[in-house]
C-alpha cells in the first residue's frame, strides 16, 4: 500500500492522504518507537548537516516519520528552525528526483500545479526533457542568481522554457521548500505525551548548540564612503554635486545609507543641501523609508539584479561579481579596507 | 496649464464627450482602484472604486478630470489605504513613451527652460543645466508623427516578444493602447501571470531588454561546432540582431560600442567572415577571430537595439495606476485609445484618437510648432491670434500653448 514513491516524497497530496486514513494521534505515536526517532533523526539532519537522508529499508516509517518531524519543528516554533529544516528536505527531495525518471519528475511537478510537459530536445549537445511554463519557471528560479537561470539565457518559445533533467528537480527542490515553509511556520502549542516532549527538548538544545555557526557579517562603525560600491558611489556624488537623481536612484541611496548606518537627520541633509529639494518633503520620504512612516517596514537597498534593470548598475567591479546587494558589496570592502589600515599603521 | 476659462471650456467638452459614450472598463472593474487629476490640480484623488461602467462614468460627467487612472492591480478592498488593501495580482504593463526613445525631430519640437537661470536649449531635457547646474526646468513637449512611429515600432518589437517568446494569445490576453500623448501601453491580463511577484516581473522585464544576456549560455562557446537554431526567443533573436548589427556598424558605431580604434577597424576588415559565420550558425568559428571581452561588447550593442524601448519601473511596480483606454488625457485632448493588435501597423492616433470635431474657435497661441492633427498641418505660431477647427484649437488649449482669443 505504502509505496516508494510516498516514502520519498511524503508531501505528496496521496501521501498526505494515507496519513490522514491511518489516522494516528499524537497520543498513539509513542506506540511507534521507529516513526518517532526517525522524525527525531530528520530534524536533527536538518541542524547537523543541512540535509535530510533517504532511507529506503522501511517506506511506511519513512513516510510517517514526515508529518512527525514538521510537528517537532512547528512545536519548537523557531523561524531559524523552520528555514533550515525546509531547506534540508528541498535537498533531500531534490537528490531523489534528479535521479528518477522523467515520468515521476512530471508527476511530481504536477503536484505543485505545474504546467509542465515531457519534450525531449537536443541543442548544443545538451539533452532536454521538459518544456516548462514560464510563470511556474519564474515563481521558482526568479530568486536564483546564476546567468543561466535568467529568464533571457533560456530558450524559451510560445511561453515555455527547455529545461533538463537536473534543472526540473531543482526547481521542484524550491517547491518542496516553499511549501514545508508553510507547513512548520503555523506554529502551534499542543500538550504533548511526555516521552515526545523530551525528544522537543533535546532538539531544542541541539540547535542552540549550533545556531552560532552561521554568524552574520558585521558593519563599520562609521559610515565609509570609500566602500561605496560603484553604483552607490555615482549617485551619490551626483546629488552631492547637484545632479538630478531619479525615483529610483534616490531610493537605492537613501535606503543604502541608512542600512549602512547613517542617521536619518545625515541622511535628509544630504538631500536638503541641494537648494532644489523641499526639505520637508525629503524628510518624509528619508523616515518613509527608515520604516518611522507607512508600511513601517524598513527598506533594504534593492538587490544588484534589481539595480541591473533599472539601469543603475554601471560598472560593476570584481568585488561586485561576488555579491547580490550593494550592503554585502559595502560589508566586504569596508573590512578588507579595515584590515588593510591596520596593516599600515 | 490653461487659465479659468480655458478650463471651463475644456471641461465642458469633456463633459459632453463623456455623457455621450459608454465608457469602456478593465476587466473585474470592481476590484481595481481609481484615480483622477482634475483640471489645474497636480495632486491625484485615488483610492476610488466603482462597481459599474455605468457609476464610472457618472462620476466622470459630474467630475471631468483631466487625467482618469485605474490600477493594474486587483485587491481585495481597493479603496483601502495601501497597507490595507489586500493585493490579490495584477496585470502585466508595459509603457513605451516617445520621451525614452531618441528620435532626432524632438530638436524641432521640444524646448525646456532652467528655473534658475533661464537658460533656454531645444530637445531632450538635459539631466542639470550647463550653464548654472540647476535641475529644474519647464518642459515643452510635442506629440510629433515620426515620434509616434518610432513608439509604434518598440511597440511591435514587444508585440512579437510577448506573442512568440511568451505565447500570449494576441486575441484574449494582449490589449494595446494609444496614451494619449507621445506613446502606447500594452497590457497583459492571463491568469498566469497575476500573481507574478516583483523579482519575476523583473525576470520579464530583462527579458525583453536583453539584460543580462550571456552569448556563451546561446551557444558562443568554442567547443560547439554548430549551433542549434530554429528554437525560437533569444537564441534565434540573438544571431540575427548580431547579423543586422555589424553588417550596418562602422567604425564610429563600433567606437561607439566601446571597442578601441584598433579593434573596431580590424572588425570591419573580418566582417564578412563574421557575417558568413552567423550566417552558417558556427559562432564557435567567430571566437577564433575575435576576443570574448569584444565579443560580449558587440552583443551589447546589438541587443540594445533589438530590444523594445520599454519603461523597467512601471511594468515592475505591483501597484501601478494606468491611465484608463477610452478616456481623454488632459494635456491634449485626444482619447486614450484601445487599438487591436492586427491593426496597429496603419493606426494613425493623430487622426483616429480625436475627440472634439466640428465648429471653429479662435485662440491666441504663444507658441506651437508645426503640428498636424486630424489628418491637417497646422502651424507654427508664435505670438497669433488665429481660427482653428475645434480639435486643434482644443489640442493647444489643453497643451496649455494658446488661450481663448479676446
Ligand atoms: S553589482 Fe551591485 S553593488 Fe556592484 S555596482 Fe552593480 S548594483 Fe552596485
Ligand atoms: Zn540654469
Ligand atoms: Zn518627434
Amino acid at each position: 500500500m505504502i509505496g516508494v514513491l510516498e516514502a520519498k516524497y511524503p508531501f505528496l497530496d496521496r501521501a498526505v492522504e494515507m496519513v490522514g486514513v491511518l489516522g494516528l494521534r499524537v497520543e498513539e505515536l509513542v506506540g511507534f518507537g521507529d516513526v518517532v526517532d526517525r522524525g527525531f533523526e530528520r530534524v536533527s539532519e536538518a541542524i547537523l548537516r543541512g540535509v535530510v537522508s533517504y532511507r529506503g529499508e522501511n517506506p511506511e516509517v519513512e513516510m510517517l516519520s514526515f508529518p512527525v518531524a514538521l510537528m517537532f519543528v512547528s512545536l519548537i516554533g523557531d523561524p531559524f528552525l523552520d528555514r533550515r529544516y525546509a531547506l534540508a528536505e528541498g535537498k533531500r527531495a531534490y537528490r531523489l528526483l534528479r535521479e528518477e525518471a522523467e515520468e515521476v519528475i512530471a508527476e511530481v511537478a504536477e503536484s505543485f500545479n505545474w504546467n509542465i510537459r515531457l519534450r525531449r530536445a537536443i541543442l548544443d549537445g545538451q539533452l532536454y526533457s521538459f518544456e516548462l511554463h514560464f510563470a511556474d519557471y519564474l515563481r521558482n528560479a526568479s530568486g536564483f542568481h546564476e546567468d543561466k537561470w535568467k529568464l533571457v539565457n533560456r530558450v524559451m518559445r510560445n511561453g515555455y522554457v527547455l529545461l533538463t533533467k537536473a534543472e526540473a528537480a531543482r526547481l521542484l527542490e524550491c517547491e518542496v521548500e516553499n511549501l514545508i515553509l508553510q507547513r512548520v511556520s503555523r506554529h502551534r502549542r499542543i500538550e504533548l505525551p511526555g516521552e515526545l516532549e523530551k525528544r522537543v527538548e533535546m532538539l531544542k538544545k541541539l540547535l542552540e548548540e549550533h545556531r552560532g555557526q552561521i554568524g552574520g557579517e558585521t558593519l563599520p562603525e562609521r559610515v565609509d564612503v570609500e566602500a561605496f560600491p560603484p553604483c552607490i558611489r555615482r549617485i551619490f556624488e551626483a546629488v552631492l554635486a547637484g545632479r538630478k537623481a531619479s525615483h529610483m536612484e534616490r531610493f537605492a541611496l537613501v535606503s543604502f545609507l541608512l542600512n549602512a548606518g547613517m542617521s536619518i537627520e545625515e541622511t535628509a541633509e544630504l538631500f536638503t543641501s541641494i537648494s532644489d529639494f523641499d526639505p520637508e518633503m525629503t524628510r518624509y520620504q528619508v523616515e518613509h523609508i527608515a520604516g518611522l512612516r507607512g508600511s513601517r517596514t524598513k527598506y533594504k537597498p534593492p538587490n544588484c539584479d534589481t539595480l541591473r534593470t533599472h539601469g543603475i548598475c554601471q560598472n560593476p567591479d570584481n568585488l561586485c561579481r561576488r555579491v547580490r546587494n550593494p550592503i554585502t558589496y559595502y560589508i566586504i570592502k569596508a573590512r578588507r579596507g579595515r584590515r588593510r589600515r591596520g596593516k599600515t599603521s | 496649464m490653461a487659465a479659468e476659462r480655458e478650463i471651463q471650456l475644456i471641461s465642458e467638452k469633456f463633459r459632453e464627450f463623456y455623457a455621450k459614450g459608454r465608457i469602456e472598463t478593465p476587466r473585474e472593474m470592481e476590484r481595481r482602484e481609481f484615480g483622477f487629476i482634475p483640471f489645474g490640480a497636480k495632486a491625484m484623488f485615488r483610492h476610488l472604486s466603482f462597481s459599474t461602467p455605468e457609476d464610472l462614468r457618472l462620476y466622470l460627467v459630474k467630475n471631468t478630470p483631466a487625467h482618469v487612472y485605474y490600477s493594474s492591480a486587483y485587491y481585495e478592498n481597493p479603496e483601502a489605504e495601501m497597507e490595507r488593501k489586500g493585493w490579490l495580482g495584477a496585470d502585466l504593463i508595459f509603457d513605451i513613451d516617445a520621451d525614452h526613445i531618441e528620435t532626432p525631430c524632438k530638436a524641432e519640437h521640444d524646448r525646456w527652460r532652467c528655473k534658475g537661470c533661464g537658460l533656454e536649449g531645444r530637445g531632450e531635457t538635459p539631466e542639470s543645466c550647463p550653464r548654472c547646474g540647476g535641475i529644474s526646468f519647464e518642459e515643452e513637449k510635442w506629440i510629433c508623427n515620426r515620434c509616434l512611429d518610432a513608439a509604434r515600432h518598440e511597440a511591435q518589437k514587444l508585440l512579437d516578444i510577448l506573442i512568440g517568446d511568451f505565447g500570449f494569445s494576441p486575441i484574449d490576453e494582449l490589449e494595446v493602447s494609444f496614451t494619449g500623448h507621445r506613446g502606447y501601453h500594452i497590457h497583459v491580463s492571463s491568469p498566469n501571470i497575476r500573481e507574478l511577484d516583483q523579482p519575476a516581473r523583473r525576470e520579464i522585464v530583462d527579458y525583453i531588454l536583453g539584460t543580462g544576456i550571456k552569448a556563451e549560455l546561446h551557444g558562443f562557446k568554442p567547443s560547439l561546432e554548430r549551433l542549434t537554431t530554429g528554437e525560437g526567443g533569444w537564441r534565434d533573436r540573438l544571431i540575427k540582431a548580431l547579423y543586422d548589427y555589424l553588417e550596418e556598424a562602422d567604425l564610429k558605431a563600433l567606437m561607439e560600442a566601446g571597442l578601441s580604434r584598433a579593434t573596431a577597424s580590424k572588425i570591419l576588415e573580418i566582417k564578412d567572415r563574421l557575417l558568413q559565420i552567423l550566417w552558417d550558425g558556427r559562432p564557435s568559428l567567430a571566437l577564433r577571430l575575435i576576443r570574448r571581452r569584444t565579443l560580449d561588447k558587440l552583443v551589447e550593442a546589438a541587443v540594445e537595439r533589438e530590444a523594445s524601448a520599454i519603461d523597467t519601473v512601471v511594468t515592475t511596480d505591483l501597484h501601478r495606476l494606468i491611465r484608463l483606454p477610452g478616456t481623454l488625457h488632459g494635456k491634449t485632448g485626444l482619447i486614450a485609445q484601445r487599438v487591436s493588435v492586427e491593426i496597429l501597423d496603419d493606426y494613425d492616433p493623430l487622426v483616429e484618437a480625436v475627440a472634439f470635431k466640428g465648429g471653429m474657435l479662435k485662440v491666441y497661441v504663444e507658441r506651437a510648432p508645426r503640428f498636424s492633427i486630424g489628418g491637417v498641418l497646422y502651424g507654427p505660431y508664435i505670438g497669433e491670434e488665429v481660427e482653428l477647427p475645434m480639435e486643434a484649437a482644443l489640442y493647444l488649449l489643453c497643451k496649455g500653448a494658446a488661450r481663448l482669443a479676446g
